[in-house]
């Protein structure tokens, strides 16, 4: 099983992309220069071209199981079925990290296609622990929870999403996913600082940084930012990021870009702009810039 | 306030289009009205699955064009929304929405090329299967091998239609030579599909074969599956037609029962 190395001082092999069918055929053809590769795991629980490619570029690349379908936050519980067919691809690709959402996608057996938001209260969390910790037992490893993106609020939500995700971790072991543009995101459209918000939390849970670009809607003249991973990682969270280096130290980054996908080479100057920030943070930081 | 459940519940129904009054409620709007924050979510939850529908049937789409086919699929998304998170396991029942939908009826076609396109999104994603060789069956009894049934590769589906839907799925691709005129009376469609290599493909039969094989695949003995092809076509020979389904790695696994009482089952080894 290919793992992701630990940076050095240049953070090579740290930065990994996403892998997206456009560039499939050019990665097998000619790996290139990336630490690693990330997949989302629900378009590799069938069979024919898509896992069998797959199965070729875990040899070349340490390779991320990234999924949006388990709905760690369905009242309903866990698709049985569905974390079976996960854990079976987990077993067969030994991903070097597994990751999924603070989010819910199914009610009621139907499926929404998005990854949604829940209120933040003593429920949600003994909820959300018990799908965790039963999804982790399935797997057999930890999971990593990454903070969503959100564009609405419940009126009842006491508890803040940091200290809801570090009690998540307290309760179940699991690791953080943090994206960094997803806690920009958030923080904007509810107008938080972001910062304060890195720094809740628990910075030895963070397994694992994404990057990506967002898009800037206008709804009854205010400005909403929406996660679309469609366009280059922001200035304001390339600082961001750097922040979080500070912050956590290296951890393994992804360069997310799922819509209007770009050629492979713009990807891969974003992961060398990451790699950059992290040589950056380690050329400068304390005792914080250690990787993990 | 409302348990987790019920929330899910309600931002179901206000997602698909139903009543989001009640989701509504438990929405704090944050200087926006918080139906405008429900519609972030709703325009996301309907236009990636419609995108996902539309990955799946190019050529429905080519035929209705996208603007209809993005209407048809708010209808079909809000009716039947994907059971799980797989989204190429979605769409299995377009084909029976577009034969119920009364604006298409004009296209009497259409739920067949729907059809069609739903076999190969089918055979692209089966689960794969390791094929069996001709010499496997060779040790059955003579007196045995009418009882025999077949599991055939679960990639492969028999589809028939009065309408010459393979044509008209030609006659759409993005890279047919040129407009084509398909006559509808020019006679319907016996097509195999299934998964070769890393792709999917179709093509036709004869009505013989198309028979024996559809029979095979739902589970007939090969006594019973012979028959349904002799009534389509009196010539039908069934050693050749044994040897093609084998040439053609279609089965996977057999089972016959013994004609003795006394006699074990024979089966296929895993």
């Amino acid at each position: 099983m290919a793992m992701i190395s630990a940076g050095g001082t240049t953070g090579a092999g740290l930065v990994g992309i996403g892998l997206r069918t456009p560039h499939l055929a050019e990665i097998i053809a000619t790996p290139p220069p990336i630490g690693w590769l990330e997949v989302h795991t629900e378009n590799y629980l069938g069979g024919g071209p898509a896992p069998r490619a797959l199965a070729r570029v875990r040899g070349e690349h340490a390779v991320s199981l990234h999924g949006v379908g388990l709905s760690l936050g369905s009242a309903d519980g866990l698709d049985r079925a569905h974390l079976a067919r996960v854990a079976e691809l987990t077993r067969r690709i030994e991903p070097a990290l597994v990751s999924e959402h603070l989010s819910w996608s199914i009610a009621g057996g139907a499926y929404l296609n998005h990854l949604l938001p829940l209120p933040y209260t003593e429920e949600s969390l003994g909820l959300v622990a018990r799908n965790v910790s039963r999804a982790q037992e399935a797997l057999g490893r930890p999971l990593l929870i990454e903070n969503p993106s959100s564009y609405l609020r419940f009126r009842h939500s006491p508890i803040p999403e940091p200290e809801f995700l570090s009690e998540l971790v307290r309760r179940t072991g699991c690791g953080l996913l943090c994206d960094v543009n997803n806690v920009f995101v958030s923080c904007r459209n509810f107008d938080r600082d972001p910062a304060a918000y890195l720094d809740a939390l628990p910075a030895a849970a963070i397994g694992e940084v994404h990057l990506a670009g967002h898009a800037r809607n206008e709804a009854e003249g205010r400005i909403i930012l929406i996660d679309d991973h469609g366009s280059p990682v922001t200035d304001e969270v390339w600082a961001l990021f750097a922040r979080a280096l500070d912050r956590f130290g290296p951890r393994p980054t992804l360069i997310e870009w799922d819509t209007d996908v770009p050629a492979l080479a713009v990807l891969l100057g974003e992961a060398r702009r990451a790699e950059a920030a992290i040589a950056r943070a380690v050329a400068t930081g304390g005792p914080r810039a250690v990787a993990a | 306030m409302p348990s987790l459940r019920e929330l899910e519940r309600d931002l179901r129904v206000a997602l698909l289009g139903g009543d989001d009054g009640p989701a509504q409620a438990a929405i704090q709007g944050d200087g926006l009205d918080p139906g405008a924050r429900l519609g972030i979510y709703r325009h996301h939850v309907i236009t990636t699955l419609t995108a996902a529908l539309q990955a799946t049937y190019p050529v429905v789409c080519r035929l209705v064009d996208e603007r209809f086919f993005a209407y048809a699929a708010d209808r079909f998304i809000r009716d039947t929304p994907p059971s799980g998170p797989c989204l190429f396991e979605y769409g299995a029942g377009l084909a029976d929405f577009l034969a119920g939908f009364p604006p298409c009826h004009a296209l009497p076609y259409l739920a067949d090329v729907a059809r069609l396109e739903w076999a190969l999104q089918r055979a692209l994603h089966a689960p794969e299967a390791v094929p069996l060789p001709m010499r496997a069956v060779e040790g059955v009894a003579p007196e045995a091998a009418a009882s025999l049934t077949f599991t055939l590769d679960a990639s492969a589906s028999w589809l028939a239609s009065p309408y010459p839907t393979d044509r008209i799925w030609r006659a759409n691709q993005t890279d047919a030579p040129g407009p084509e005129v398909v006559d509808l009376a020019a006679g319907g469609a016996r097509l195999e599909a299934r998964r070769q290599g890393d792709h999917a493909i179709f093509r036709a039969l004869d009505p013989g074969s198309f028979a024996f094989r559809r029979a095979l695949a739902t589970g007939a003995n090969l006594a019973a599956a012979t028959g349904a092809a002799l009534a389509v076509d009196p010539a039908f020979g069934l050693a050749p037609a044994l040897a093609a389904l084998f040439e053609d790695e279609l089965p996977v696994a057999f089972t016959c029962t013994p004609s003795h009482p006394g006699d074990q089952p024979c089966q296929s080894q895993p």
